[in-house]
């Protein structure tokens, strides 16, 4: 099919491989203990998507990333176009349009083009090097944020708030570490903060305002959004330092988490295993986030160090919202916690760009 | 050999440990978080996370009931039908149909209004008491329409049910909700909001008997308020997690059902007065009656302000417990202790006669009058037509402090022992206390008044029912008594009260001869000042009196009936009988009832008629 342009000593990093084999364990673990009881088949379901998983992750990762540099340009049109036709085709849930029938799949768009928005900027940055040792300049910027600022827009007329926040915060992200024109850097900080009242005026609805000011003054609607965050900071605050044990966290088993499945596992996971148990965790997605990083630095190519830092950035920022969130820190919004939720897509999402990382990762010795 | 390529070119190598530290430190402020509300506040999380699905539930007591001597019912428990709505579910669809369903008065409906927009935070949560004792029929009517009108719950709870009515009301009582001072007072009573608590009469004297224990029940509840009851629920509930409720015990009272009413059909026809009918050798009470009286149905709970200013501002006190709360002068019925002290001093011959001219000559005044003149008056006949003339000689000649000191003797001027109600002491007077009040100090004046009942002194008709069931029974003051004993619910006995002694009296017999011939006299002798409106079918002795009422001015605006009424004297009878063997002493008293042979002694007859009847006892001793 297609052949690559050197040959690579291949080795599979453990360590990584360690670390997303745990955090898909441990989540699995949790979602057993609150959903025993209960006769929807969650956790069946979730062995299905974790095996589905594993093998879009092992294919990615035996795929050379240069193969992805390549098909990088069709991917975006693709991802484009599928976004385009959820909004035209796509099943309405929960008011908003965000998955796309196609014959028994059903996909949603917007989380592959968590993936392909990565691989275009990795694509972009290792195809346009900076123009002087100064960095790159304000110009230089523009064609990126265009390839951002389309997908992004779609998706926010879905809405889908959080994968869009997500998108923009990878690409910012990237841009921050660049080498940039000091002038550069000044602007993108400036654009990122003017951004924030423009969203807040035009894209935020009605809900979402209301969930943030829920959030700054939690006493405000204490039955509300406000009562979810206040259940959440219980179950997390009452586990205390050696947790309630294993399927005893009496805010889970009761249910006085909302979607303590697929946004909440975290607070199911401090109540029932305590401070220890959620120190474990933040250190798992501490390390694996700190892995990609160190990988950005090491690979040969801009093309494989964009792609790591995209990735860790894209692991960082759902963990640190989703944590951020249910422990009352940040407004609640729909981000998945990676690898650790219950829930297809975001389990497919992250196995895709993990495998992206053990591709680079096992191509960074030569023989 | 395999070798790390570390690419110096690269383009993030400058920024690298500025990415690392930011990922670093946002680690560390979720690390930081997560003890902060792990370890630091994680003790109070816990309580909190534990009060969320753990549920008490109060299992109230029944309380006891109050039954008659012979196990009828006095005071019982009905059940009342609450609503109770939980504004966080209660939304305005709800309310419309909910005054679509039954027709709630508008007070109701504004005050439950008003009560939800109060609400405000966790509160909302919380569910309120919206309308209370709503009929039987409005409670299975919203029972049935639960699906329509999510946040209302009906609860039911007991309320205090005294089916007689205002029967025997002040000795019963009533209830009321516990207040903040009932509260406060005993603290460790464990009252809670809305609790009912005795607030007068037995009702209260017996609280700590009727009241019961308290049972609670722990429960799992979920989210949605769904109760867990599998065995991985119980696992989290306190042991013991059930603790049935104790109901309260029933108090037998001493009253007679069936005497107390017919004493209060007899009493039907006086507004105002009271009476008490007492067993002689035990001191328990048999009918106790004060008029006019309250409901209790009505008073227990809540009362519109308007009708409770109604029945408080009533001039004649519906609300005072006139048999034991109400002090009046006690006339005539006093002489007995001059009478005694005189005979127990040595102070008086049996056959010393003085002249009655209708006129008591004391210094200058002449306000010392008789009714008439008796013309020559001994002892016994001086009792009998109650000749005041006769008794001023006698307390003159007793004295002050003499005549008090045999008045206590008899019980007069310390509370009778019933502990009822806050019972009045009366007063007795003392040369002492003149020397006190007046400027001109003590004088033989005042003996004079005392003698004959009047001037100041003060006495309830519990008092002169105890002093004179004391000479029925020839010196055994007795401890008046209105509970015969404690039971459970199963009726098997918790505490029997016998009869208590008070004081014994070692008077001499001709002591008690004299005044139980002289008090058969008043009322068989022609003479006697009860004789016309006597029961000659019955075997009684007693006494007439006649309490003065201070002269009132009529008020602007007020009929002058009403004026002439409110200014004749209260009438006293005190009666015993049979006379030979006395079983049971009665007095009556009505306000305002003018002369006491015209007025109290035919009801205190008609008493001692249907006691004898109702009890089947003989009357007529057979010698």
């Amino acid at each position: 099919m297609f052949e690559p342009e050197g040959r690579f000593y291949l080795r599979i990093d453990w360590t990584l491989m360690l670390l997303i084999i745990s955090i898909t364990g441990l989540g699995l673990l949790n979602l057993y203990s609150t959903s025993v009881s209960f006769s929807a088949p969650l956790f069946t379901q979730q062995i299905y998507w974790i095996f589905l998983g594993f093998s879009a992750f092992f294919i990615t990762a035996t795929i050379d990333y240069r193969f992805y540099d390549r098909a990088a340009n069709l991917l975006y049109i693709l991802g484009i176009i599928s976004l385009v036709a959820v909004l035209v085709l796509g099943r309405m849930f929960f008011g908003s349009r965000r998955w796309l029938n196609i014959g028994p799949l059903v996909i949603q768009p917007s989380e592959l083009m968590k993936i392909i928005i990565i691989l275009t900027m990795a694509h972009y940055v290792n195809a346009s090097p900076p123009k002087n040792d100064e960095g790159r300049s304000l110009k230089e910027l523009a064609v990126p944020a265009f390839l951002v600022g389309l997908p992004a827009l779609l998706i926010l007329i879905q809405p889908d708030l959080g994968t869009m926040m997500i998108i923009l915060l990878v690409f910012f992200s990237i841009m921050f570490l660049l080498k940039l024109r000091v002038r550069s850097l000044l602007t993108l900080a400036a654009s990122a903060l003017v951004l924030l009242p423009l969203i807040w005026t035009f894209v935020l609805q009605e809900y979402q305002k209301s969930r943030i000011l829920v959030f700054l003054d939690p006493a405000s609607d204490p039955t509300g959004d406000g009562w979810h965050i206040r259940q959440s900071m219980f179950a997390i605050g009452s586990g205390q330092f050696f947790g309630k044990g294993f399927m005893a966290g009496t805010q889970s088993q009761y249910q006085f988490l909302p979607a303590q499945w697929s946004d909440f596992p975290f607070a199911v996971w401090a109540e029932e295993w305590g401070f220890l148990g959620a120190v474990l965790l933040c250190s798992l997605y501490f390390v694996l986030v700190a892995w990609a990083l160190r990988m950005a630095v090491t690979t040969r190519d801009r093309f494989a160090s964009t792609i790591c830092l995209g990735v860790g950035a894209m692991f960082f920022w759902h963990t640190i919202i989703n944590m951020g969130m249910v422990m009352g820190l940040l407004p609640i919004v729909g981000v998945t916690l990676p690898l650790f939720s219950h829930g297809g897509s975001s389990m497919l999402t992250f196995m895709v760009s993990a495998g992206l990382l053990m591709s680079v990762s096992s191509r960074r010795y030569q023989l | 050999m395999r070798r790390l390529v570390l690419s110096d070119d690269s383009e993030f190598g400058r920024k690298y440990r500025i990415a690392f530290v930011f990922v670093g430190v946002a680690f560390l402020v979720l690390i930081g978080r997560l003890a902060q509300l792990q370890i630091v506040y994680g003790a109070e999380y816990r309580e909190l996370s534990r009060t969320n699905f753990l549920q008490k539930i109060n299992l109230e007591a029944p309380r006891g009931l109050i039954l008659d001597r012979h196990g009828a019912v006095l005071v019982k428990n009905r059940v009342a039908y609450n609503v109770f709505i939980t504004p966080r579910f209660f939304n305005a669809k709800a309310f419309e149909t909910l005054q679509n369903l039954i027709q709630i008065p508008q007070m109701d409906l504004d005050y439950i209004q008003s009560k939800i927009m109060l609400a405000e935070g966790r509160k909302r949560g919380f569910s309120l008491l919206a309308i209370r004792d709503v009929p039987k029929e409005w409670a299975l009517i919203l029972e049935s329409n639960r699906d329509h009108l999510p946040g209302l719950d009906i609860s039911t709870q007991e309320k205090r049910q005294y089916p007689n009515g205002p029967m025997a009301a002040h000795a019963l009582g009533f209830v009321g909700e516990v207040n903040a001072e009932d509260i406060l007072r005993q603290p460790l009573a464990d009252y809670h909001d809305r609790d009912w608590i005795g607030k007068f009469g037995l009702e209260s004297k017996m609280e700590k008997s009727l009241r019961g224990r308290r049972g609670s029940l722990w429960r799992v509840r979920d989210a949605k308020g769904r109760i867990k009851t599998g065995a991985d629920a119980m696992r989290w509930l306190p042991r013991p997690f059930h603790v049935p409720a104790q109901p309260g015990y029933n108090v037998v009272s001493t009253i007679d059902a069936d005497i107390q009413r017919a004493v209060e059909l007899v009493m039907a026809p006086f507004v105002s007065g009271s009476a008490v009918l007492m067993e002689v050798d035990t001191g328990k009470v048999l009918a106790y009656v004060s008029k006019p009286a309250f409901d209790p149905n009505e008073v227990s709970g809540r009362l519109s302000s308007m009708r409770a200013a109604e029945i408080y501002n009533n001039p004649l006190y519906p609300m005072l417990d006139k048999v034991i709360q109400g002090t009046y002068f006690p006339g005539s019925t006093y002489k007995v202790v001059s009478v005694i002290a005189a005979i127990e001093e040595n102070l008086v011959e049996f056959e010393e006669y003085h002249l009655c001219k209708g006129w008591y000559e004391y210094g200058r005044s002449s306000s010392f009058r008789c009714t008439h003149a008796h013309g020559l008056m001994n002892l016994e006949s001086a009792i009998v037509s109650s000749c005041n003339v006769y008794f001023y000689m006698l307390s003159e000649r007793v004295g002050m402090d003499r005549m008090a000191r045999y008045a206590r003797l008899l019980g007069f001027g310390t509370p009778p022992g019933l502990d009822l109600n806050h019972e009045k002491s009366g007063f007795i007077p003392t040369k002492q206390w003149y020397a006190q009040k007046y400027q001109e100090g003590f004088r033989i004046g005042h003996t004079l008044n005392s003698g004959i009942g009047q001037g100041d002194v003060k006495a309830s008709i519990l008092q002169v029912a105890q002093a004179y069931g004391a000479i029925a029974n020839r010196g055994s003051v007795m401890e008046p008594q209105l509970v015969e004993r404690i039971t459970d619910y199963r009726g098997a006995t918790v505490q029997e009260f016998m009869p208590v002694v008070k004081r014994r009296l070692e008077f001499k017999p001709e002591t008690w001869d004299l005044l139980i011939r002289a008090l058969d006299g008043v009322v068989n002798n022609p003479e006697g000042t009860a004789y016309k409106a006597r029961d000659s079918h019955l075997r009684v002795a007693g006494k007439t009196g006649t309490a003065q009422v201070r002269a009132m001015r009529r008020e602007p605006g007020q009929d002058p009936e009403e004026s002439r009424w409110r200014n004749q004297d209260h009438a006293w009878f005190v009666g015993f009988s049979p006379v030979e063997k006395p079983q049971v002493v009665v007095v009556v008293l009505v306000e305002h009832g003018g002369f006491a042979s015209k007025m109290s002694v035919a009801p205190a007859m008609a008493i001692l008629d249907e006691y004898f009847k109702i009890t089947g006892a003989q009357n007529q001793v057979t010698p």
